[in-house]
């Protein structure tokens, strides 16, 4: 099992969730943080932490959300286990999900 | 230079008065390191095969070795034997042999006057006299004028015994206790065949040893044949109506119960496991199991009582029968791994060989002070229940009782025995394999309860209705993987749960379990329609029982019972308790079970206790009693 | 492997070792990690799931077992290993795992501990220090650095800390390893390390405790830090860490002791080669104490010592089979009757 990112990180990236995780298994794309779900350990510190609640237990995604319920581990699907996000920089490209996702205003 | 022992067999004189008497009591006391055990151990062997009733106590001093003469360095062994059927080692020696003035000093207080005391004069000399306060010489001073006295130059007797071996005067001198034990070997017509070849194999790499032990025995035999000095000896008959017709042998508590541990495997056919730590007077018993691995006994000594106890209860936890043995320090030592045995319902049988206390106390001393500790001795409500040997080999039978209550109802059970019990010795009809009863356990294989949705699942704390016992379901089983601790539980599930319910739930379904335990009724023996009991449990059955009788033969109608089971009492312990007037409890503690009685019976229940490390003496006990009978 | 051990008939995967339990550690808990790494690694070792045990004792890492699903024993504080001795003497067919944390192995278990160590019991024993008494919520623990300010300790605390390698060399432990809750690879690998070695393996996991002692072990976890404080073991590789390798470890020719120092082209060859299967565990002693006791900077992870010690639960199997060689199987009615009896007979 794991967490997952969902639609409301897209364009914001508060990254409040990577402080708190123990095992640095969040990484950063160009509009969206993903949660490496072979990595990820199930603490649930990541969630109650997001201020925009964009942080789910795969289980526990609401339905208009659905989509993005795999988005995360197909992310990793070239190398499902990186080793630590802070060894690793920014991806390059996001996953075809988040990058059809329309750009958020500011505000 | 070999010397061969020769064939011949020793006889008695037949010009040297005989008596008969149909019991005596004998006390051998010596230094520690003077072989008073063996001596009494190879009388007692001797009594045995032939054919006399017997009872031992042997006393102990704490000290492995004590300094050479002096008082704390005493040790006796005390043998009561008979034609007829006897219940303790007597209340006072008939004889005394004391090897040196210690040995007298410290023993001579309980020879009754006109008592015989015999003595090794060559040890009494100046010096050994004052190290233990005699300013002058009993022997000399008329100060033992009450007694009769036979000064026997033991020591030299036996140097000169075993002149042509090539010993040392030290190392000859050590046999000095077979020369006593020819002595009153022949003082008692026992037959010697039996020592004689106890001590060939004894020292069966060591022949010249032998041969000196040997002829220090004959030596001793012949002093009192040919002594005028030893003027009578005596005849005891065998104890021909006391025996129901079996094969016998002589046995001591612990070794009782050590076979009835094995004993107990062999019926459940689950491998032993004792987990323990050498304590007095409980080390025999581990000593003894690890003599037995071709058993498929596993001993495992580990760093402390409280390891002791948990490796048993994680062989429990895997399928063994677990047990620990200990006495009263390693109980309250234990107490913590007993509740998380009562919490995880596991089986295991603690062995608690009582001594005198508090704390260290007095190891080698008896005592059956732990009774309240085994009922309450634990955090929160942690029900127990309690088996009690009456006699050594009562032991046998005991040890097989508490594991089958434990394997029954997965539960830990106490086996409450003392250092009396332990060390003391009896004549024991070996039972059949047959007449043992089948411990089997059934343990679980599969699902044993069907959720709502259907599927099938493993509850492990999902209870037999009538015994309340959970299943055992042990590790290797496919299927039946579950996690279980201290915490408290969900009956049925067993998941952890704090719900208030469900926790008070579980509480009194624990205490129903052991409430519920299957024992017999307790028997009661009144054969005059007395109006009063005494009431007694452990090993105070031996003294209450001759108390009784000496009351009964001087016209005092009273019955007796004696518990074997400490929790749960059998059920018409009640009713019986009620249909007497007056109920006394003789006990070797402050009142414990008085207590008990007192709580759960509301019977005006009346104490009589002793805490001296001794126990009972029947004369005394039935003075007592009939003083008590006599109030109101 | 021993050939006691049941081997699991199908493949098995991490999800069948979850348990049904949901996890109640606080988020953010290292003991997730290391739960994930057991789960991820417990298939590997090919053991039917029903012949492996956890005996946990008390602590949150003791809460460990009911998250597994095998059988599991949630004992009493300090008392998991001796229970642990009980099991796997008796039942050689199963393969028994201890989970303990630094108060519950090194304040009130560490009789115990010391010894299961000395007997080399098969037993794999895995330690979870976060140098702080967790459940209890927060209290000093034999592991905290000296001046510790916790609910018990306001004004500091006093005592020095274990050093739990150090102390398990020293009751003569077979294989001693030390890692990192945060590192699954290693975590990993010393877990297989631990598990294919018979007898006793202790393995220290610095685990961190996110509400009561955040960030111990930051110095050893950030990547910046972590190259200078941490060095790596391996068997066989000479002992070098820091940044491009620049810190080597040597034997100072003087004093015998170990040190760190600065590693040039010239005198790589003087480096020290790990030997985790030294006869001798004072190397692996002198490594272990490199570490600084409050800091834990220098501190070495990996396996220290890895040695073949005869194995108790096989001597002790083998003393029940000589006896029965020599003895024959026991006869219960032989032992009850002894050598000397007599008989009565019916009464005339």
């Amino acid at each position: 099992m794991t967490y997952v990112i969902a639609q409301p990180c897209v364009d914001l990236k508060d990254k409040a969730c990577v402080d708190e995780c123990p095992v640095d298994c969040i990484y950063e794309g160009p509009r969206k943080m993903y949660i490496n779900p072979d990595e990820c350990v199930d603490c649930g510190a990541c969630e109650p932490v997001c201020p925009v609640e964009a942080i789910f237990y795969e289980d526990s995604l609401p339905d208009e959300l659905s989509e993005y319920a795999t988005v995360d581990r197909e992310f990793f699907a070239a190398d499902p286990s990186p080793g630590g996000a802070s060894s690793v920089g920014v991806a390059e490209a996001d996953h075809p999900v988040v990058r059809a996702e329309p750009v958020r205003a500011a505000g | 230079m070999a010397v061969q022992i020769s064939e011949r067999v020793l006889t008695q004189s037949p010009d040297k008065e005989v008596r008969r008497l149909n019991r005596v009591v004998i006390r051998f006391a010596g230094d520690s390191g003077d072989g008073m055990q063996l001596t009494g151990d190879r009388f007692t062997s001797e009594t045995a095969s032939f054919g006399n009733d017997l009872s031992t106590l042997p006393n102990f001093p704490a000290e492995i070795r004590a300094p050479a003469g002096t008082l704390p360095g005493v040790s006796s062994f005390q043998l009561h034997f008979a034609d007829h059927d006897i219940l303790t080692p007597g209340d006072a020696p008939d004889v005394l042999v004391a090897m040196n003035p210690a040995a007298l000093k410290a023993n001579i207080k309980d020879v009754p006057r006109g008592g015989e005391v015999i003595v090794d004069t060559d040890e009494f000399t100046k010096r050994a006299m004052q190290k233990v306060g005699y300013d002058t010489s009993p022997l000399e001073d008329g100060s033992l004028d009450a007694y009769r006295i036979h000064g026997v130059p033991l020591t030299t007797l036996t140097v000169e015994a075993l002149k042509e071996f090539d010993l040392s005067r030290k190392e000859a001198e050590r046999s000095k206790n077979m020369f006593a034990l020819g002595l009153l070997s022949w003082m008692y017509h026992r037959p010697t065949e039996g020592t004689e070849q106890f001590l060939k194999q004894k020292f069966a790499k060591k022949p010249q040893i032998a041969a000196a032990n040997i002829a220090a025995f004959r030596a001793g035999w012949n002093f009192g044949e040919t002594t005028e000095d030893f003027a009578v000896s005596y005849e005891v008959a065998p104890a021909a109506t006391a025996f129901p017709v079996g094969t016998y042998r002589n046995i001591s508590g612990n070794l009782a119960l050590a076979y009835g541990l094995i004993a107990a495997s062999q019926q459940a056919d689950l491998p032993l496991f004792l987990g323990s730590y050498p304590i007095t007077p409980a080390s025999d018993i581990l000593h003894e199991l690890s003599k037995h691995k071709n058993f498929g006994v596993r001993t495992f000594q580990a760093e402390d009582e409280i390891a002791g106890i948990g490796a048993a209860l994680g062989a429990a936890f895997g399928g063994s029968l677990a047990v620990t043995t200990t006495s009263g320090p390693g109980v309250a030592l234990k107490s913590e791994t007993i509740a998380l045995a009562v919490s995880m319902e596991l089986p295991l049988v603690v062995v608690d060989i009582q001594r005198g206390g508090p704390s260290t106390g007095l190891p080698t001393k008896t005592e059956q002070a732990d009774l309240l500790q085994a009922m309450y001795g634990r955090n929160g409500e942690a029900p127990v229940p309690i088996v009690a040997p009456r006699t050594p080999t009562d032991c046998f039978a005991a040890a097989l009782e508490a594991a089958r209550i434990a394997l029954t109802y997965r539960t830990p059970v106490f086996l409450l025995s003392d250092g009396y019990l332990a060390n003391g010795s009896e004549p024991w009809r070996i039972p059949a394999l047959t007449e043992l009863p089948d411990l089997t356990v059934q343990f679980a294989t599969g699902p044993n309860h069907t959720l709502d949705d259907g599927t099938d699942v493993f509850w492990p704390y999902k209870r037999d209705p009538q015994t309340l016992a959970r299943p055992w379901a042990l590790p290797g089983t496919p299927g039946l993987e579950h996690r279980i601790g201290g915490i408290e539980k969900e009956d049925g599930t067993g998941n952890i749960s704090y719900d208030p319910a469900n926790h008070e739930f579980m509480v009194r379904t624990r205490r129903a379990k052991v409430d519920g335990v299957d024992v017999p009724d307790i028997e009661v023996d009144d054969p005059h329609g007395a109006t009063s009991l005494v009431l007694g449990w452990g090993s105070t059955y031996g003294p209450i029982t001759a108390a009784v009788r000496r009351l009964r033969t001087a016209g005092v109608p009273i019955a007796q019972a004696h518990l074997r089971h400490l929790n749960p009492f059998p059920g018409n312990l009640g009713e019986v308790l009620r249909s007497y007037d007056k109920v006394v409890i003789p006990e070797m503690n402050l009142g414990q079970l008085a207590t008990l009685i007192r709580a759960k019976y509301l019977v005006d229940a009346r104490s009589y206790n002793q805490v001296n490390g001794m126990p009972f003496k029947a004369e005394q006990l039935a003075a007592a009693l009939q003083e008590m009978l006599r109030e109101d | 492997m021993r050939t006691e051990l049941a081997l699991s008939a199908k493949p098995l995967t991490a999800k069948d070792f979850k348990s049904d339990q949901e996890t109640r550690w606080c988020p953010g808990c290292g003991d997730y990690a290391i739960l994930a790494a057991v789960q991820g690694f417990m298939p590997e070792l090919q053991v039917a799931k029903e012949n492996i045990v956890f005996v946990s004792g008390i602590g949150c890492s003791s809460r460990f077992p009911y998250y597994m699903n095998t059988y599991g024993m949630h004992s009493i504080h300090g008392r998991a290993p001796a229970i642990a001795t009980g099991l796997a003497t008796s039942r050689r067919d199963l393969s028994v795992w201890v989970v303990t944390g630094d108060g519950d192995a090194l304040s009130i278990g560490g009789n115990h501990l010391i010894h299961a160590l000395r007997r080399n019991v098969n037993l794999k024993i895995l330690l979870f220090n976060n140098r702080i008494y967790g459940l209890t919520k927060g209290q000093y623990s034999p592991t905290s650095e000296v001046g510790k300010i916790t609910k018990s300790t306001p004004m500091g605390s006093l005592d020095a800390p274990f050093n739990p390698v150090s102390l398990a060399l020293g009751a003569e432990a077979s294989f001693v390893a030390r890692t990192i809750d945060s590192d699954r690879k290693h975590l990993t690998e010393v877990l297989r390390q631990a598990a294919a070695h018979p007898g006793t393996a202790l393995i220290e996991i610095y685990q961190n405790c996110n509400i009561f002692n955040d960030g111990a072990f930051d110095a050893l976890k950030d990547k910046q830090q972590a190259e200078e404080a941490v060095i790596r073991l391996e068997h066989g590789k000479p002992i070098r860490f820091g940044a491009d390798g620049a810190r080597g470890v040597v034997r100072d020719p003087a004093t015998g002791d170990l040190k760190v120092v600065d590693v040039t082209p010239g005198d790589e060859a003087g480096l020290l080669v790990h030997d985790a299967h030294a006869a001798s565990p004072l190397t692996a002693i002198g490594l272990a104490r490199l570490a600084d006791p409050d800091t834990l900077h220098h501190t070495p992870i990996g396996v220290l010592r890895d040695v073949r010690r005869p194995v108790y639960d096989t001597q002790m199997a083998h003393q029940l089979d000589t006896a029965v060689e020599q003895k024959g199987k026991g006869d219960l009615a032989a032992l009850l009757t002894g050598n000397d009896t007599w008989t009565v007979g019916s009464s005339s």
